[in-house]
């Protein structure tokens, strides 16, 4: 009887264990075809070294989004892509952080150079700030070139995350009053003291719209 | 062995000489059994299968024993359940908050949790969803006060993609914090770096 009672326990025990949290199965709610393919994508990943998550967690922001699962496998293959390219932009020690950040930039059209160029004057310092900053500023319609030479001068003069934050909030904020996205962030920069050698960074009376839309 | 008969009461003693003597069995009874055993049906072996399952057996086993036996169970169930969790994906771990900051990049390291703050007066419901809930809009609602809505979240260190679902189906970005490229979807998402803390 006893050996009954531990039975029916331990078969309890399992069944709990699989059935208690419905996170254990976040997938679940992809149709099959759409689910096999990201979890192949994920697994790919894997099994070279990247980071799982980004392409599960663009998975699941698509089933929250409503997206059908074309678009999510669409999305998610983007993501997965630009994962490698950041990779192998940035080198096999980024982190996964630095990697998502890199695979931000890559996607609004960074070129993977310049986020090599980053990557070999980091000097041990992370590069996720820079990152997300550059791809927020180009989502933000500063012209690339010119978003990715500012980011770029910055970082090689010495600029911490607290610069990089700055730099962000004072830019956007200039944007939303109706400033011109790359004079602002030429402006805004020349602001920031720099930690190394001089930035040749152009002054902003030298700057007008139509050179920092070039 | 004679001696001792001859001295046993009479009646016992008729009792043993009867039990003694040969008994004359028919001779044709042993080919009538063999042929009474052979007419009967052999029962299939999923019959027999069926009988011997379905007859009722008592075991006995010592407490020792039986102890053994359900700590070997339980093993079972726990390991199978380890099985099938190392199949999933590994679940955020929910820190209780500790800190408020603002839903932006934390100037300071050590903050773990995170206040995020929504303006929208209009709004009859909002929610927070991102990479650290899988999407899920039932898993952060926000509370609302004079129009601003405002959640706490314990986040890990790390990058996080979020958005606000605003009336259950409007996904709204931070304004107060730099944007992810475009989603996929159609739709532009925030981010928020969580740094970890110093040691």
């Amino acid at each position: 009887m006893r050996a009954i009672a531990l039975l029916s326990i331990a078969t309890s025990i399992s069944f709990a264990q699989d059935t208690r949290d419905p996170a254990a199965d976040p997938l679940g709610r992809l149709d099959p075809s759409t689910r096999h393919a990201v979890e192949m994508l994920m697994d790919s990943a894997h099994s070279v070294g990247l980071p799982y998550g980004p392409l599960e967690s663009k998975a699941l922001e698509g089933i929250a989004k409503r997206a059908n699962g074309r678009d999510i496998l669409v999305a998610v293959r983007r993501v997965f892509r630009a994962l490698r390219d950041a990779r192998t932009a940035l080198g096999p020690s980024a982190t996964t952080d630095e990697l998502t950040a890199g695979a931000g930039a890559l996607r609004v059209g960074i070129a993977a150079s310049e986020l090599s160029l980053l990557a070999t004057t980091r000097n041990g310092k992370p590069l996720t700030v820079p990152l997300v900053v550059l791809a927020d500023l180009v989502t933000r319609g500063v012209p690339r070139d010119t978003a990715s030479l500012t980011i770029s001068q910055l970082w090689q003069h010495g600029a911490a995350d607290d610069d990089f934050l700055a730099l962000w909030r004072s830019v956007e904020r200039d944007i939303v009053s109706g400033t011109d996205p790359g004079v602002a962030l030429l402006n805004r920069a020349r602001e920031i003291p720099a930690k190394g050698p001089s930035t040749t960074v152009p002054p902003p009376a030298t700057v007008r719209p139509e050179d920092a839309k070039s | 062995m004679t001696d001792e008969v001859e001295s046993l009461d009479p009646i016992v003693r008729w009792i043993v000489t009867e039990a003694r003597r040969p008994v004359q069995a028919d001779a044709a009874a042993r080919a009538r059994l063999i042929e009474a055993i052979k007419a009967e049906p052999v029962p299939s072996r999923g019959l027999r299968l069926v009988t011997w399952l379905s007859e009722p057996r008592r075991f006995v086993l010592p407490p020792l024993a039986t102890a053994a036996l359900a700590a070997g169970l339980v093993g079972v169930g726990v390991l199978g359940g380890l099985a099938i969790n190392r199949g999933g994906r590994p679940a955020a771990v929910q820190l209780p908050a500790v800190a408020a900051g603002q839903p932006q990049l934390p100037d300071s390291l050590a903050p773990r949790a995170v206040k995020f703050v929504l303006i929208a007066p209009q709004a009859t419901n909002v929610s927070l969803v991102g990479d650290f809930n899988g999407w899920d809009t039932g898993a952060a609602p926000m509370k609302a006060a004079d129009g601003t809505w405002t959640v706490f979240v314990s986040l890990q260190p790390g990058l996080h993609t979020y958005s606000f679902v605003v009336d259950g189906s409007h996904f709204v970005s931070d304004p107060t914090a730099p944007i992810s490229p475009d989603d996929g979807f159609g739709h532009r998402s925030s981010v928020v770096l969580v740094r970890k803390p110093s040691l």
